[in-house]
């Protein structure tokens, strides 16, 4: 008999509540939170549309240990209204990362999001700029921030930009990064474009093994919040330093990849200039096999 | 008195008509059009094969391209109304008359064009109920039937999907009808014969494979926490009890739910080798963590599922394989096993009522039977006893003399109290009573009748209505399960508790069940790519169900 169930004990990430990954992720019991449930810190804006609230407003934050080192931890909540971005959920993170500065601690970002919220789209757009400074401003500090991309929501919209200024990200299978969505690229471009349900090319597109091997993300991880946890030990071990020469790199290399890259029509037209072994079969393998077949894929080493 | 063997006079009309256009028994595929004119009349009765999952779709849409003034007045007789074209043959005209089992996606069209006197209605059937009616009253003039492969004597290779189709040619073809098969390709030798080549008249090579529906894929990753808590009261309260070995499940997400705990849950409680070993079921993908656990001795299939075809061949010691490896599936004889051989059948509905009548039916959908009314029946000409069979029949008839009682085949409905858009399962009255007031129908379209169900599963509880001995007991045992919903809110709950007492309501708590353990890692797989790793990577899951 083979093994009956792939399934084992571990915690699926991307199954996992928000405050599920924060406790598998940090040393047990070192985490405790800011501005918690009990403070009931909701949303002004969903009462209007007459949409429930939660009181952490979709977020967790607060601080931590992982492997002994103190850390700053924001986890979005994927299962509340798509992980989206609202007022106060924004505010929470911003407030977050300019305490990192203040206290010197690196931070992780557990992304699980759509996006803005519509509901609340003008305050959830200020915050995502106001995020993205204060990362710059965190990281020209010295200060590492890691992504962390695996959720059922993925990482979409202004999550995704967020994740684009992010020291280091750390990516499973099932994590997706893009700016725009499926739904909203076959909306807006037509169905011959992109067919949102043909869900292997949504995967192939934005799933976690495109990205990683376009340099889109730093390190590719199994589906288990172990898999994450030791990935975050790496990854706050890494050290760089954030400039104007970094980032001219960065875009050299940017421009190096659309035209390396550009004319492709599906991910696999890229798999194969990257000179992958049987580019159909990358989304089958697993994750060992798939990291000694990536040995040749672009990253982004310059810019983070 | 010298006119006998008229039928085959006409027989052979008809392929005398029919050879102008084919060399031998192939009908090339340009010349299919006037084929079809030729050799249908005006008035015959057609069976156009569209089963569950397998349609003619090239016949199909030759059909409906037909010249309504050439030929009209045809009376469909097929299980499944499920391509467009299937309706567009009566929107045109061609068609009238119309008895069918099925339309699942075609439900809402099919409703209208009733309502606009489009369709003539013959009834609504069960599959093996329109099966039957080949053989009596409906016996098809003229089948269009569809194959994977042809030789050039007709002998057909119909692969893992062969469903419908060696009724549908026993039918038409002993009664001197007419027998046309869509096949993918015409090839030197089939790789097994399923329909021998002397019962099929013509052949024509559609050069592509004929539309399958994968109907029973149930991605583990939609299933909710409530549905998991139904699955281990529906282990641990009925199959555990009964030592239910002999069944067929509902293709809901409840009953996939269980599928998934029989190599977790079911281990922990030590029933393996105890339930669930033999089954009349297509090959879900759900089950293969059961499977490759070893749990399931047999399974015998209505149709395949897209997807499964190379692991059911790998796995040819639990399902009917042919010489060829492939799955051999028929839909009458599973039917058939499922009526009299099985000793459960468990599944999902929309609407539940007082008494216990459920139906899938809403006003503005007509998706007809399929064959779930008749897994989901007692059947009265059963007289093989078995354990579950006689300690149903104990339960429903403590008094009568033991060796003169019938036993009861077990009819679980299983459910959430809300289901899809917070719809309540509980109603006072059924939609279907409305639609059978609004097409002045004889009968409403009832899926499982009050009498033959025997429990009802919610993540309330379960109520055991074999031992409800009048109706206002079996009313408060149905309401008694019925949660928020507005009929479990209209409970009594003196005579509620005191149902409770007799064990005909059995609560989660009753029977050691905490609803917290309900969590997804109790689930074998999560996800279709676990499915796809349990099986050893045989299992190819369809693009759309795929999130890698």
């Amino acid at each position: 008999m083979t093994a009956a169930t792939a399934n084992n004990v571990s915690l699926s990430w991307y199954e996992a509540s928000a405050r599920q990954r924060i406790d598998a992720l940090v040393d047990a019991g070192s985490f405790s939170e800011f501005i918690g449930p009990e403070l009931r810190e909701t949303s002004p804006h969903l009462s209007i549309f007459d949409l429930p609230e939660q009181f952490d407003d979709g977020i967790v934050i607060g601080c931590g240990r992982v492997n002994g080192s103190s850390v700053l931890v924001a986890a979005q909540e994927g299962r509340f209204m798509g992980g989206a971005f609202g007022e106060v959920h924004g505010a929470k993170l911003t407030g977050l990362l300019r305490a990192a500065c203040t206290l010197k601690q690196n931070v992780l970002i557990l992304f699980d999001t759509g996006g803005v919220r519509l509901q609340e789209a003008n305050a959830g757009e200020l915050a995502i700029a106001e995020i993205m400074r204060a990362i710059v401003a965190a990281r020209r500090a010295g200060i590492s921030v890691i992504g962390l991309i695996g959720g059922r929501a993925g990482c979409y919209g202004g999550g995704s930009l967020i994740a684009g200024t992010c020291s280091r990200l750390i990516v499973s299978e099932q994590g997706r990064i893009s700016v725009s969505g499926p739904e909203v690229i076959e909306t807006n471009r037509g169905i011959e474009e992109f067919d949102s349900r043909d869900r292997a090319l949504v995967w192939r597109t934005m799933g976690g093994k495109h990205r990683y091997l376009i340099g889109g993300a730093d390190m590719f991880v199994d589906d288990e919040a172990s898999a994450f946890r030791l990935a975050a030990i790496d990854a706050l071990e890494f050290r760089r330093r954030w400039d104007l020469a970094v980032l001219k790199a960065e875009q050299k290399r940017l421009e190096r990849r659309l035209q390396r890259f550009g004319d492709a029509e599906d991910a696999v037209d890229i798999w194969q200039v990257l000179g992958l072994n049987e580019p159909t079969n990358i989304p089958a393998l697993p994750t060992d096999v798939f990291l000694r077949a990536a040995g040749n894929r672009e990253n982004a080493d310059d810019a983070r | 008195m010298s006119d006998w063997g008229m039928q085959k006079v006409a027989l052979g009309e008809r392929l005398t008509a029919g050879r102008r256009y084919a060399k031998g028994k192939i009908v090339p595929l340009p010349s299919l059009p006037a084929f079809l004119k030729a050799v249908i009349r005006s008035g015959d009765r057609v069976c156009l094969e569209g089963d569950n999952q397998k349609q003619a779709d090239i016949l199909a849409s030759a059909l409906a391209n037909l010249d309504p003034a050439e030929v009209h007045d045809l009376h469909m007789v097929q299980s499944g109304v499920v391509l467009p074209a299937h309706l567009d043959i009566f929107e045109k005209g061609i068609a009238r008359r119309l008895d069918f089992s099925y339309s699942g996606p075609q439900a809402a069209r099919i409703a209208k064009m009733l309502f606009g006197r489009k369709i003539e209605l013959g009834a609504v059937h069960t599959y093996l109920e329109l099966f039957a009616r080949y053989f009596i009253d409906l016996t098809p003039n003229v089948a269009l039937i569809a194959a994977v492969s042809a030789d050039k004597d007709g002998n057909l290779y119909t692969g893992p999907n062969t469903e419908d189709t060696p009724t549908v040619v026993e039918a038409t073809s002993y009664k001197n009808g007419l027998v046309v098969a869509q096949v993918t390709e015409i090839v030197d030798k089939v790789p097994r014969v399923d329909i021998p080549g002397d019962l099929v008249h013509f052949v024509v090579e559609a050069g592509r494979p004929f539309y399958v529906e994968p109907l029973f894929t149930r991605d583990p990753a939609a299933i909710t926490e409530t549905q998991i808590l139904t699955a281990m009261l529906a282990i641990k309260g009925i199959y555990a009890p009964y030592g239910v070995r002999r069944l067929n499940h509902g293709i809901g997400f409840n009953t996939a739910a269980i599928e998934l705990l029989l190599p977790t849950y079911g281990e922990k409680l030590g029933l393996k080798g105890k339930i669930c070993t033999h089954f009349a079921l297509n090959p879900h993908p759900t089950l293969i963590p059961a499977i490759e656990c070893g749990w399931v001795e047999q399974i015998h299939c209505f149709g395949s599922e897209v997807g499964m075809e190379d692991y059911v061949a790998a796995r040819s010691d639990i399902f009917f394989t042919g010489p060829d490896g492939s799955l051999r599936s028929n839909r009458a004889f599973c039917q058939t096993a499922g009526l009299y051989a099985c000793d459960m059948f468990i599944g999902s509905t929309l609407q539940i009522d007082l008494v216990g009548h459920s139906s899938t039916v809403t006003t503005s959908r007509i998706a007809g039977f399929g064959g779930a009314p008749n897994m989901g029946s007692d059947p009265r000409g059963r007289r093989h006893p078995s354990e579950p069979w006689l300690k149903a029949g104990a339960e429903a008839a403590p008094d009568a003399d033991a060796a003169l009682r019938r036993g009861r085949k077990l009819v679980v409905q299983i459910g959430e109290t809300f289901g899809e858009r917070n719809a309540p399962l509980f109603v006072e009255r059924l939609d279907a009573l409305e639609l059978a007031r609004e097409l002045k129908l004889d009968l409403a379209p009832v899926m499982v009748y009050s009498d033959d169900v025997t429990h009802i599963v919610t993540e309330e509880g379960i109520a055991n209505l074999l031992m409800c001995r009048t109706k206002d007991e079996r009313e408060q045992a149905i309401r008694g399960v019925a949660g928020y919903t507005g009929i479990g809110r209209a409970r009594d709950p003196k005579l509620v508790e005191q149902l409770r007492q007799r064990g005909v309501i059995q609560r989660p708590e009753d029977l050691g069940i905490d609803p917290l353990d309900a969590d997804r890692n109790l689930l074998a797989a999560r996800s279709i790519k676990d499915l796809m790793l349990a099986s050893g990577s045989l299992y190819r899951p369809p693009s759309r169900f795929r999130n890698w």
